[in-house]
Protein backbone atom coordinates (compact mmCIF):
# COMPACT_ATOMS: atom_id res chain seq x y z
CA UNK A 1 0.00 0.00 0.00
CA UNK A 2 1.44 3.35 -0.93
CA UNK A 3 1.00 6.22 1.47
CA UNK A 4 1.65 3.96 4.43
CA UNK A 5 4.54 4.94 6.63
CA UNK A 6 7.32 2.37 7.11
CA UNK A 7 6.15 1.63 10.63
CA UNK A 8 2.85 2.41 12.31
CA UNK A 9 2.36 1.25 15.86
CA UNK A 10 -0.66 1.26 18.11
CA UNK A 11 -0.38 -1.19 20.95
CA UNK A 12 -0.95 -2.18 24.56
CA UNK A 13 1.52 -4.46 26.26
CA UNK A 14 2.28 -5.90 29.65
CA UNK A 15 3.23 -8.88 31.71
CA UNK A 16 1.00 -11.29 33.52
CA UNK A 17 0.83 -9.22 36.68
CA UNK A 18 0.83 -5.66 35.33
CA UNK A 19 0.18 -3.58 32.22
CA UNK A 20 3.19 -1.60 31.05
CA UNK A 21 2.18 0.18 27.85
CA UNK A 22 -1.26 1.67 27.14
CA UNK A 23 -2.26 2.86 23.73
CA UNK A 24 1.24 3.64 22.51
CA UNK A 25 1.05 5.26 19.06
CA UNK A 26 4.05 5.79 16.84
CA UNK A 27 4.81 6.39 13.21
CA UNK A 28 8.12 6.20 11.46
CA UNK A 29 8.68 7.29 7.88
CA UNK A 30 11.16 5.98 5.34
CA UNK A 31 14.61 7.41 6.04
CA UNK A 32 13.54 9.01 9.28
CA UNK A 33 15.29 8.84 12.65
CA UNK A 34 12.82 8.85 15.52
CA UNK A 35 14.13 9.25 19.05
CA UNK A 36 12.10 7.54 21.73
CA UNK A 37 13.03 8.94 25.11
CA UNK A 38 11.83 8.25 28.57
CA UNK A 39 13.21 7.65 32.02
CA UNK A 40 14.01 4.16 33.29
CA UNK A 41 10.91 2.09 33.86
CA UNK A 42 8.83 4.07 31.37
CA UNK A 43 8.46 0.92 29.25
CA UNK A 44 11.06 1.55 26.53
CA UNK A 45 12.51 -1.96 26.46
CA UNK A 46 9.05 -3.50 26.62
CA UNK A 47 8.07 -1.43 23.59
CA UNK A 48 11.16 -2.54 21.65
CA UNK A 49 10.51 -6.21 22.40
CA UNK A 50 6.85 -5.76 21.41
CA UNK A 51 7.85 -4.31 18.05
CA UNK A 52 10.03 -7.34 17.30
CA UNK A 53 7.39 -9.78 18.51
CA UNK A 54 9.80 -10.97 21.19
CA UNK A 55 7.84 -9.99 24.28
CA UNK A 56 6.25 -13.45 24.71
CA UNK A 57 9.79 -14.86 25.32
CA UNK A 58 10.02 -12.57 28.34
CA UNK A 59 6.59 -13.70 29.52
CA UNK A 60 4.75 -10.66 28.20
CA UNK A 61 1.71 -10.13 26.02
CA UNK A 62 0.97 -7.54 23.30
CA UNK A 63 -2.33 -6.46 21.76
CA UNK A 64 -2.97 -3.91 19.03
CA UNK A 65 -0.99 -3.60 15.85
CA UNK A 66 2.55 -3.12 14.62
CA UNK A 67 2.31 -2.40 10.90
CA UNK A 68 5.50 -2.68 8.89
CA UNK A 69 4.82 -1.46 5.34
CA UNK A 70 1.15 -1.97 6.08
CA UNK A 71 1.46 -5.56 7.32
CA UNK A 72 0.47 -6.29 10.90
CA UNK A 73 3.33 -8.16 12.57
CA UNK A 74 1.31 -9.05 15.64
CA UNK A 75 -1.07 -11.23 13.63
CA UNK A 76 1.67 -13.05 11.79
CA UNK A 77 2.48 -16.66 12.63
CA UNK A 78 5.87 -17.06 14.35
CA UNK A 79 7.49 -18.65 11.27
CA UNK A 80 6.70 -15.63 9.13
CA UNK A 81 7.73 -13.25 11.87
CA UNK A 82 11.08 -15.00 12.27
CA UNK A 83 11.76 -14.53 8.59
CA UNK A 84 11.29 -10.78 9.04
CA UNK A 85 13.49 -10.42 12.14
CA UNK A 86 17.00 -9.55 11.12
CA UNK A 87 16.00 -9.27 7.45
CA UNK A 88 13.40 -6.48 7.48
CA UNK A 89 14.06 -5.23 11.01
CA UNK A 90 17.54 -5.02 12.48
CA UNK A 91 18.03 -4.83 16.22
CA UNK A 92 20.86 -3.16 18.13
CA UNK A 93 20.75 -4.11 21.82
CA UNK A 94 21.51 -2.27 25.00
CA UNK A 95 24.40 -4.19 26.56
CA UNK A 96 26.80 -5.29 23.82
CA UNK A 97 28.86 -7.63 25.98
CA UNK A 98 26.01 -9.89 27.04
CA UNK A 99 24.35 -9.77 23.62
CA UNK A 100 27.09 -11.86 21.99
CA UNK A 101 27.34 -15.59 22.62
CA UNK A 102 30.54 -15.99 24.70
CA UNK A 103 31.29 -19.43 23.23
CA UNK A 104 31.27 -18.42 19.56
CA UNK A 105 33.76 -16.52 17.43
CA UNK A 106 32.66 -13.27 15.80
CA UNK A 107 32.77 -14.93 12.40
CA UNK A 108 30.40 -17.62 13.61
CA UNK A 109 28.00 -14.88 14.75
CA UNK A 110 27.97 -13.48 11.23
CA UNK A 111 27.64 -16.92 9.67
CA UNK A 112 24.65 -17.92 11.85
CA UNK A 113 22.90 -14.58 11.29
CA UNK A 114 23.51 -14.99 7.55
CA UNK A 115 22.20 -18.54 7.46
CA UNK A 116 19.03 -17.51 9.24
CA UNK A 117 17.92 -15.85 6.00
CA UNK A 118 20.20 -17.06 3.20
CA UNK A 119 20.66 -20.54 1.82
CA UNK A 120 24.12 -20.18 0.37
CA UNK A 121 27.07 -19.42 2.61
CA UNK A 122 30.13 -18.49 0.61
CA UNK A 123 31.87 -15.54 -0.93
CA UNK A 124 28.69 -13.47 -0.71
CA UNK A 125 28.83 -13.65 3.08
CA UNK A 126 32.57 -13.02 3.16
CA UNK A 127 32.30 -9.92 0.96
CA UNK A 128 29.36 -8.60 2.95
CA UNK A 129 31.12 -9.28 6.26
CA UNK A 130 34.29 -7.43 5.31
CA UNK A 131 32.33 -4.54 3.80
CA UNK A 132 30.34 -4.20 7.01
CA UNK A 133 33.41 -4.33 9.22
CA UNK A 134 34.86 -1.47 7.16
CA UNK A 135 31.58 0.37 7.47
CA UNK A 136 31.56 0.19 11.27
CA UNK A 137 35.30 0.93 11.42
CA UNK A 138 36.49 -2.41 12.73
CA UNK A 139 39.58 -4.28 11.52
CA UNK A 140 38.36 -6.31 8.55
CA UNK A 141 40.65 -9.32 8.83
CA UNK A 142 40.51 -12.97 9.79
CA UNK A 143 42.37 -12.48 13.03
CA UNK A 144 39.70 -10.13 14.32
CA UNK A 145 36.84 -12.33 13.12
CA UNK A 146 38.37 -15.32 14.89
CA UNK A 147 38.11 -13.64 18.28
CA UNK A 148 35.61 -14.43 20.97
CA UNK A 149 33.40 -11.72 22.46
CA UNK A 150 35.55 -11.70 25.63
CA UNK A 151 38.58 -10.72 23.53
CA UNK A 152 37.18 -7.43 22.22
CA UNK A 153 36.26 -4.16 23.91
CA UNK A 154 32.71 -3.05 24.68
CA UNK A 155 32.86 -0.40 21.97
CA UNK A 156 34.03 -2.99 19.44
CA UNK A 157 31.26 -5.35 20.54
CA UNK A 158 28.67 -2.65 19.93
CA UNK A 159 30.12 -2.05 16.47
CA UNK A 160 29.97 -5.80 15.76
CA UNK A 161 26.31 -5.79 16.80
CA UNK A 162 25.60 -2.84 14.53
CA UNK A 163 27.29 -4.69 11.67
CA UNK A 164 25.20 -7.78 12.49
CA UNK A 165 22.03 -5.69 12.47
CA UNK A 166 22.97 -4.31 9.04
CA UNK A 167 23.83 -7.73 7.58
CA UNK A 168 20.65 -8.16 5.55
CA UNK A 169 20.17 -4.45 4.85
CA UNK A 170 16.94 -4.10 6.83
CA UNK A 171 14.72 -1.15 6.05
CA UNK A 172 14.21 -0.50 9.76
CA UNK A 173 16.79 -0.45 12.53
CA UNK A 174 15.68 -0.55 16.15
CA UNK A 175 18.34 0.52 18.63
CA UNK A 176 17.58 -0.02 22.32
CA UNK A 177 19.81 2.37 24.27
CA UNK A 178 22.83 1.40 22.18
CA UNK A 179 25.16 3.82 23.94
CA UNK A 180 24.16 3.39 27.57
CA UNK A 181 26.91 0.86 28.34
CA UNK A 182 29.67 2.86 26.65
CA UNK A 183 32.10 5.54 27.75
CA UNK A 184 31.42 9.11 26.50
CA UNK A 185 33.98 9.03 23.68
CA UNK A 186 32.69 5.70 22.33
CA UNK A 187 29.13 6.97 22.78
CA UNK A 188 29.84 9.86 20.46
CA UNK A 189 31.53 7.57 17.93
CA UNK A 190 28.56 5.19 17.88
CA UNK A 191 26.07 8.05 17.51
CA UNK A 192 28.17 9.41 14.64
CA UNK A 193 28.21 5.97 13.07
CA UNK A 194 24.43 5.63 13.25
CA UNK A 195 23.97 9.11 11.83
CA UNK A 196 26.30 8.22 8.95
CA UNK A 197 24.36 5.04 8.24
CA UNK A 198 21.12 6.96 8.08
CA UNK A 199 22.63 9.57 5.77
CA UNK A 200 24.45 7.16 3.46
CA UNK A 201 21.91 4.35 3.20
CA UNK A 202 18.70 6.11 4.18
CA UNK A 203 18.11 3.50 6.87
CA UNK A 204 15.17 4.34 9.09
CA UNK A 205 16.08 4.24 12.73
CA UNK A 206 14.09 3.99 15.90
CA UNK A 207 16.55 5.21 18.48
CA UNK A 208 15.49 4.42 22.03
CA UNK A 209 17.37 6.21 24.76
CA UNK A 210 17.21 8.05 28.05
CA UNK A 211 20.10 10.22 26.95
CA UNK A 212 18.60 13.36 25.42
CA UNK A 213 21.98 14.68 24.29
CA UNK A 214 22.59 11.77 21.94
CA UNK A 215 18.98 11.93 20.76
CA UNK A 216 19.35 15.59 19.88
CA UNK A 217 22.54 14.81 18.01
CA UNK A 218 20.91 12.13 15.90
CA UNK A 219 17.13 12.30 15.53
CA UNK A 220 14.72 14.18 13.30
CA UNK A 221 11.73 13.65 15.52
CA UNK A 222 11.31 12.80 19.15
CA UNK A 223 8.64 10.91 21.07
CA UNK A 224 8.52 10.98 24.84
CA UNK A 225 7.37 7.86 26.65
CA UNK A 226 6.18 8.39 30.20
CA UNK A 227 4.42 5.88 32.45
CA UNK A 228 3.65 3.60 29.53
CA UNK A 229 2.25 6.05 27.06
CA UNK A 230 3.53 8.56 24.50
CA UNK A 231 3.05 12.01 25.96
CA UNK A 232 4.84 14.12 23.39
CA UNK A 233 5.67 13.73 19.71
CA UNK A 234 7.39 16.57 17.89
CA UNK A 235 10.24 17.59 15.62
CA UNK A 236 13.50 18.19 17.47
CA UNK A 237 13.50 21.81 16.26
CA UNK A 238 10.25 22.41 18.14
CA UNK A 239 11.50 20.88 21.35
CA UNK A 240 11.44 24.19 23.19
CA UNK A 241 7.66 24.30 22.69
CA UNK A 242 7.20 21.05 24.62
CA UNK A 243 4.56 21.32 27.34
CA UNK A 244 4.36 17.97 29.08
CA UNK A 245 6.04 17.84 32.51
CA UNK A 246 7.94 14.64 31.57
CA UNK A 247 9.46 16.37 28.56
CA UNK A 248 10.27 19.48 30.60
CA UNK A 249 11.94 17.24 33.17
CA UNK A 250 14.07 15.64 30.47
CA UNK A 251 14.96 19.03 29.03
CA UNK A 252 15.97 20.12 32.51
CA UNK A 253 18.68 17.47 32.56
CA UNK A 254 20.46 18.97 29.55
CA UNK A 255 23.75 20.69 30.39
CA UNK A 256 23.01 23.46 27.84
CA UNK A 257 19.72 24.53 26.20
CA UNK A 258 18.47 22.24 23.43
CA UNK A 259 18.84 25.02 20.83
CA UNK A 260 22.58 25.19 21.43
CA UNK A 261 22.94 21.42 20.92
CA UNK A 262 20.89 21.57 17.72
CA UNK A 263 22.96 24.44 16.37
CA UNK A 264 26.11 22.50 17.18
CA UNK A 265 24.66 19.46 15.37
CA UNK A 266 23.89 21.34 12.19
CA UNK A 267 27.41 22.74 12.22
CA UNK A 268 29.11 19.43 12.88
CA UNK A 269 27.04 17.59 10.29
CA UNK A 270 27.99 20.26 7.73
CA UNK A 271 31.59 19.83 8.77
CA UNK A 272 31.50 16.04 8.47
CA UNK A 273 29.58 16.34 5.22
CA UNK A 274 32.33 18.62 3.93
CA UNK A 275 35.02 16.20 5.05
CA UNK A 276 33.32 13.23 3.36
CA UNK A 277 32.86 15.34 0.22
CA UNK A 278 36.52 16.25 0.25
CA UNK A 279 37.62 12.69 1.09
CA UNK B 1 52.69 -31.35 28.97
CA UNK B 2 51.21 -29.55 31.89
CA UNK B 3 51.55 -30.88 35.40
CA UNK B 4 47.81 -30.40 35.95
CA UNK B 5 47.10 -33.12 33.44
CA UNK B 6 49.51 -35.58 35.05
CA UNK B 7 46.71 -37.95 36.19
CA UNK B 8 45.45 -38.16 32.60
CA UNK B 9 48.91 -39.07 31.30
CA UNK B 10 49.41 -41.65 34.05
CA UNK B 11 46.06 -43.23 33.18
CA UNK B 12 46.97 -43.29 29.50
CA UNK B 13 50.31 -44.92 30.41
CA UNK B 14 48.52 -47.53 32.54
CA UNK B 15 46.06 -48.30 29.75
CA UNK B 16 48.88 -48.59 27.19
CA UNK B 17 50.83 -50.90 29.48
CA UNK B 18 47.74 -53.02 30.06
CA UNK B 19 47.07 -53.23 26.31
CA UNK B 20 50.65 -54.35 25.76
CA UNK B 21 50.34 -57.10 28.37
CA UNK B 22 47.02 -58.33 26.97
CA UNK B 23 48.37 -58.26 23.42
CA UNK B 24 51.53 -60.24 24.23
CA UNK B 25 51.70 -63.60 22.41
CA UNK B 26 50.57 -66.36 24.70
CA UNK B 27 48.73 -64.02 27.06
CA UNK B 28 45.19 -65.24 27.74
CA UNK B 29 42.88 -64.15 30.51
CA UNK B 30 41.02 -67.47 30.36
CA UNK B 31 43.87 -69.99 30.09
CA UNK B 32 44.07 -72.17 33.20
CA UNK B 33 47.54 -73.31 34.27
CA UNK B 34 46.44 -76.26 36.43
CA UNK B 35 50.01 -76.87 37.62
CA UNK B 36 50.19 -73.50 39.35
CA UNK B 37 47.03 -72.42 41.13
CA UNK B 38 46.97 -69.53 43.58
CA UNK B 39 50.68 -68.88 43.42
CA UNK B 40 52.68 -65.76 44.17
CA UNK B 41 54.90 -63.93 41.72
CA UNK B 42 57.06 -66.10 39.48
CA UNK B 43 58.88 -65.65 36.19
CA UNK B 44 56.05 -67.30 34.32
CA UNK B 45 53.30 -65.37 36.16
CA UNK B 46 54.73 -62.00 37.33
CA UNK B 47 51.70 -61.34 39.56
CA UNK B 48 50.85 -64.93 40.37
CA UNK B 49 47.76 -66.92 39.44
CA UNK B 50 44.24 -67.23 40.81
CA UNK B 51 42.40 -70.28 42.16
CA UNK B 52 41.97 -71.65 38.65
CA UNK B 53 45.57 -71.01 37.64
CA UNK B 54 44.82 -68.02 35.43
CA UNK B 55 47.52 -65.36 35.10
CA UNK B 56 46.67 -62.52 37.46
CA UNK B 57 48.61 -59.82 35.61
CA UNK B 58 46.84 -60.52 32.32
CA UNK B 59 43.47 -60.67 34.05
CA UNK B 60 44.04 -57.40 35.92
CA UNK B 61 45.20 -55.72 32.70
CA UNK B 62 42.16 -56.92 30.79
CA UNK B 63 39.86 -55.88 33.65
CA UNK B 64 41.43 -52.42 33.70
CA UNK B 65 40.92 -51.96 29.96
CA UNK B 66 37.40 -53.33 30.03
CA UNK B 67 36.30 -51.23 32.97
CA UNK B 68 37.91 -48.02 31.68
CA UNK B 69 36.50 -48.47 28.18
CA UNK B 70 33.08 -49.39 29.52
CA UNK B 71 32.98 -46.56 32.04
CA UNK B 72 34.13 -44.00 29.46
CA UNK B 73 31.56 -45.17 26.93
CA UNK B 74 28.76 -45.29 29.50
CA UNK B 75 29.74 -41.86 30.80
CA UNK B 76 29.81 -40.37 27.30
CA UNK B 77 26.42 -41.91 26.60
CA UNK B 78 24.85 -40.72 29.83
CA UNK B 79 26.29 -37.19 29.46
CA UNK B 80 25.08 -36.93 25.86
CA UNK B 81 21.62 -38.13 26.87
CA UNK B 82 21.55 -35.66 29.75
CA UNK B 83 22.64 -32.80 27.47
CA UNK B 84 20.00 -33.61 24.88
CA UNK B 85 17.19 -34.16 27.37
CA UNK B 86 18.10 -31.21 29.61
CA UNK B 87 18.48 -28.78 26.69
CA UNK B 88 15.26 -30.02 25.14
CA UNK B 89 13.35 -29.55 28.39
CA UNK B 90 14.80 -26.06 28.89
CA UNK B 91 13.71 -24.90 25.42
CA UNK B 92 10.44 -26.82 25.19
CA UNK B 93 7.08 -25.46 26.36
CA UNK B 94 6.60 -25.54 30.10
CA UNK B 95 4.31 -28.60 30.05
CA UNK B 96 6.90 -30.71 28.24
CA UNK B 97 9.62 -29.55 30.63
CA UNK B 98 7.48 -30.54 33.60
CA UNK B 99 6.90 -33.99 32.14
CA UNK B 100 10.59 -34.54 31.40
CA UNK B 101 11.57 -33.51 34.91
CA UNK B 102 8.94 -35.89 36.28
CA UNK B 103 10.56 -38.73 34.35
CA UNK B 104 13.92 -37.65 35.79
CA UNK B 105 12.53 -37.78 39.30
CA UNK B 106 11.04 -41.20 38.64
CA UNK B 107 14.44 -42.45 37.47
CA UNK B 108 16.16 -40.97 40.51
CA UNK B 109 13.61 -42.66 42.76
CA UNK B 110 14.18 -46.10 41.22
CA UNK B 111 15.80 -48.66 43.50
CA UNK B 112 18.58 -49.19 40.98
CA UNK B 113 20.28 -52.16 42.64
CA UNK B 114 17.00 -54.01 42.56
CA UNK B 115 16.53 -52.98 38.94
CA UNK B 116 19.94 -54.36 38.06
CA UNK B 117 19.14 -57.68 39.73
CA UNK B 118 15.89 -57.80 37.79
CA UNK B 119 17.58 -57.10 34.48
CA UNK B 120 20.30 -59.64 35.17
CA UNK B 121 17.86 -62.32 36.26
CA UNK B 122 15.73 -61.67 33.20
CA UNK B 123 18.71 -62.53 31.02
CA UNK B 124 19.06 -66.12 29.92
CA UNK B 125 21.64 -68.00 31.98
CA UNK B 126 23.81 -68.66 28.98
CA UNK B 127 24.10 -64.96 28.08
CA UNK B 128 27.61 -64.51 26.77
CA UNK B 129 30.15 -62.69 28.99
CA UNK B 130 30.46 -59.95 26.35
CA UNK B 131 26.70 -59.39 26.52
CA UNK B 132 26.77 -59.24 30.28
CA UNK B 133 29.52 -56.58 30.13
CA UNK B 134 27.60 -54.50 27.59
CA UNK B 135 24.39 -54.77 29.59
CA UNK B 136 26.09 -53.83 32.84
CA UNK B 137 27.46 -50.60 31.40
CA UNK B 138 24.26 -49.84 29.48
CA UNK B 139 22.22 -50.12 32.68
CA UNK B 140 24.71 -47.86 34.46
CA UNK B 141 24.41 -45.31 31.64
CA UNK B 142 20.63 -45.55 31.73
CA UNK B 143 20.66 -44.81 35.46
CA UNK B 144 23.26 -42.04 35.36
CA UNK B 145 21.59 -39.38 33.22
CA UNK B 146 18.72 -37.95 35.33
CA UNK B 147 20.84 -36.09 37.89
CA UNK B 148 22.95 -34.61 35.12
CA UNK B 149 19.88 -33.77 33.02
CA UNK B 150 18.50 -31.71 35.91
CA UNK B 151 21.71 -29.70 36.07
CA UNK B 152 21.66 -29.16 32.30
CA UNK B 153 17.99 -28.15 32.50
CA UNK B 154 18.57 -25.43 35.06
CA UNK B 155 21.69 -24.26 33.21
CA UNK B 156 19.69 -24.20 29.97
CA UNK B 157 16.90 -22.17 31.59
CA UNK B 158 19.45 -19.55 32.56
CA UNK B 159 20.80 -19.45 29.01
CA UNK B 160 17.28 -19.26 27.58
CA UNK B 161 16.70 -15.96 29.36
CA UNK B 162 20.13 -14.60 28.46
CA UNK B 163 20.59 -11.46 26.40
CA UNK B 164 22.45 -13.21 23.62
CA UNK B 165 19.63 -15.67 23.04
CA UNK B 166 17.26 -12.72 22.77
CA UNK B 167 19.70 -11.10 20.36
CA UNK B 168 19.86 -14.33 18.34
CA UNK B 169 16.07 -14.42 18.18
CA UNK B 170 16.02 -10.78 17.11
CA UNK B 171 18.40 -11.74 14.29
CA UNK B 172 15.83 -14.28 13.13
CA UNK B 173 17.79 -17.43 13.99
CA UNK B 174 15.89 -20.70 13.62
CA UNK B 175 15.12 -22.98 16.58
CA UNK B 176 17.75 -25.53 15.56
CA UNK B 177 20.35 -22.78 15.23
CA UNK B 178 19.53 -21.58 18.74
CA UNK B 179 20.02 -25.05 20.23
CA UNK B 180 23.36 -25.38 18.42
CA UNK B 181 24.42 -22.04 19.89
CA UNK B 182 23.47 -23.16 23.38
CA UNK B 183 25.41 -26.44 23.39
CA UNK B 184 28.96 -24.98 23.51
CA UNK B 185 27.86 -22.90 26.47
CA UNK B 186 26.89 -26.05 28.35
CA UNK B 187 30.45 -27.40 28.08
CA UNK B 188 31.57 -26.10 31.49
CA UNK B 189 28.61 -28.02 32.91
CA UNK B 190 28.94 -31.22 30.89
CA UNK B 191 32.67 -31.85 31.19
CA UNK B 192 32.66 -32.13 35.01
CA UNK B 193 29.55 -34.31 34.79
CA UNK B 194 31.35 -36.61 32.39
CA UNK B 195 34.47 -36.74 34.56
CA UNK B 196 32.47 -37.41 37.71
CA UNK B 197 30.58 -40.26 36.07
CA UNK B 198 33.68 -42.21 34.97
CA UNK B 199 35.02 -43.20 38.43
CA UNK B 200 31.46 -43.61 39.69
CA UNK B 201 30.80 -46.17 36.96
CA UNK B 202 34.13 -47.95 37.54
CA UNK B 203 33.31 -48.40 41.22
CA UNK B 204 29.68 -49.31 40.46
CA UNK B 205 30.85 -52.04 38.10
CA UNK B 206 33.29 -53.32 40.73
CA UNK B 207 30.57 -53.40 43.38
CA UNK B 208 28.11 -55.14 41.07
CA UNK B 209 30.76 -57.68 40.10
CA UNK B 210 31.46 -58.41 43.75
CA UNK B 211 27.74 -59.13 44.15
CA UNK B 212 27.90 -61.43 41.15
CA UNK B 213 25.68 -59.09 39.11
CA UNK B 214 28.29 -57.58 36.86
CA UNK B 215 30.38 -58.90 34.05
CA UNK B 216 30.18 -62.68 33.66
CA UNK B 217 33.12 -65.09 33.92
CA UNK B 218 35.49 -65.87 32.30
CA UNK B 219 35.75 -62.16 31.36
CA UNK B 220 37.89 -60.54 34.02
CA UNK B 221 36.43 -57.66 35.99
CA UNK B 222 37.38 -55.74 39.12
CA UNK B 223 34.33 -57.14 40.84
CA UNK B 224 35.15 -60.74 39.98
CA UNK B 225 38.68 -60.34 41.30
CA UNK B 226 37.51 -58.62 44.47
CA UNK B 227 35.45 -61.74 45.16
CA UNK B 228 38.70 -63.55 45.92
CA UNK B 229 39.13 -61.29 48.92
CA UNK B 230 36.09 -62.61 50.78
CA UNK B 231 37.73 -66.00 51.22
CA UNK B 232 40.05 -65.50 54.18
CA UNK B 233 41.68 -68.87 53.58
CA UNK B 234 43.07 -67.59 50.27
CA UNK B 235 44.40 -64.39 51.83
CA UNK B 236 47.03 -66.33 53.77
CA UNK B 237 48.29 -68.20 50.69
CA UNK B 238 49.72 -65.19 48.85
CA UNK B 239 49.83 -61.40 49.23
CA UNK B 240 49.24 -61.04 45.49
CA UNK B 241 45.46 -61.41 45.88
CA UNK B 242 45.56 -57.77 47.06
CA UNK B 243 47.08 -56.65 43.73
CA UNK B 244 43.75 -56.04 41.88
CA UNK B 245 42.24 -54.01 44.70
CA UNK B 246 45.42 -51.92 45.02
CA UNK B 247 45.38 -51.17 41.30
CA UNK B 248 41.66 -50.38 41.39
CA UNK B 249 42.25 -47.84 44.17
CA UNK B 250 45.11 -46.30 42.17
CA UNK B 251 42.96 -46.00 39.04
CA UNK B 252 40.11 -44.44 41.01
CA UNK B 253 42.50 -41.98 42.65
CA UNK B 254 43.84 -40.96 39.25
CA UNK B 255 40.33 -40.59 37.82
CA UNK B 256 39.29 -38.42 40.75
CA UNK B 257 42.44 -36.33 40.41
CA UNK B 258 41.69 -35.22 36.84
CA UNK B 259 41.07 -31.47 37.05
CA UNK B 260 37.40 -30.92 36.21
CA UNK B 261 37.95 -27.57 34.53
CA UNK B 262 40.59 -29.04 32.19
Amino acid sequence: MSGDPLLRVQLDAGYASRAVLHDVRLELDFGEVLGLVGSSGAGKSTLVLSLLGLLPWRGGCVTGEVRLRGENLLQMPERQLRALRGRAVGFIPQSPMSALNPALSLERHFREAWRAHQRIVGDALKDRMYALLEEVQLPANRDFLGRRPAQISVGQAQRVLIALALLHEPSLLVADEPTSALDPVTQTQITELLRGLNRRHGASLLYVSHDLVSVLGLCHRIAVLDAGTIVENLNVEDLSCARHPATRRLLGTLPVPAEVLLRYRSQSSKKSYASTALG
Amino acid sequence: MRIRLLPVWLLVALALGASLIVALPGASYAYQDREHTLTGASLQHPAGTDELGRDRLVRVSAALLLSLAGALAASALTTAAAAAIGALAAFAPRGVAWLVMLVCDAFLALPWLFLLMMVRSALPLQASPAHSAAITFLVLAALGWPACARAVYSGGLGLKRSDWIMQARASGLRGAQLIRQVLPNLRPLLLPQFLVCVPAFVIAEANLGALGLGIGEPLPSWGGMLLELDNSALLFRTQWVYFPVALLILVLLLLEAIPVEA
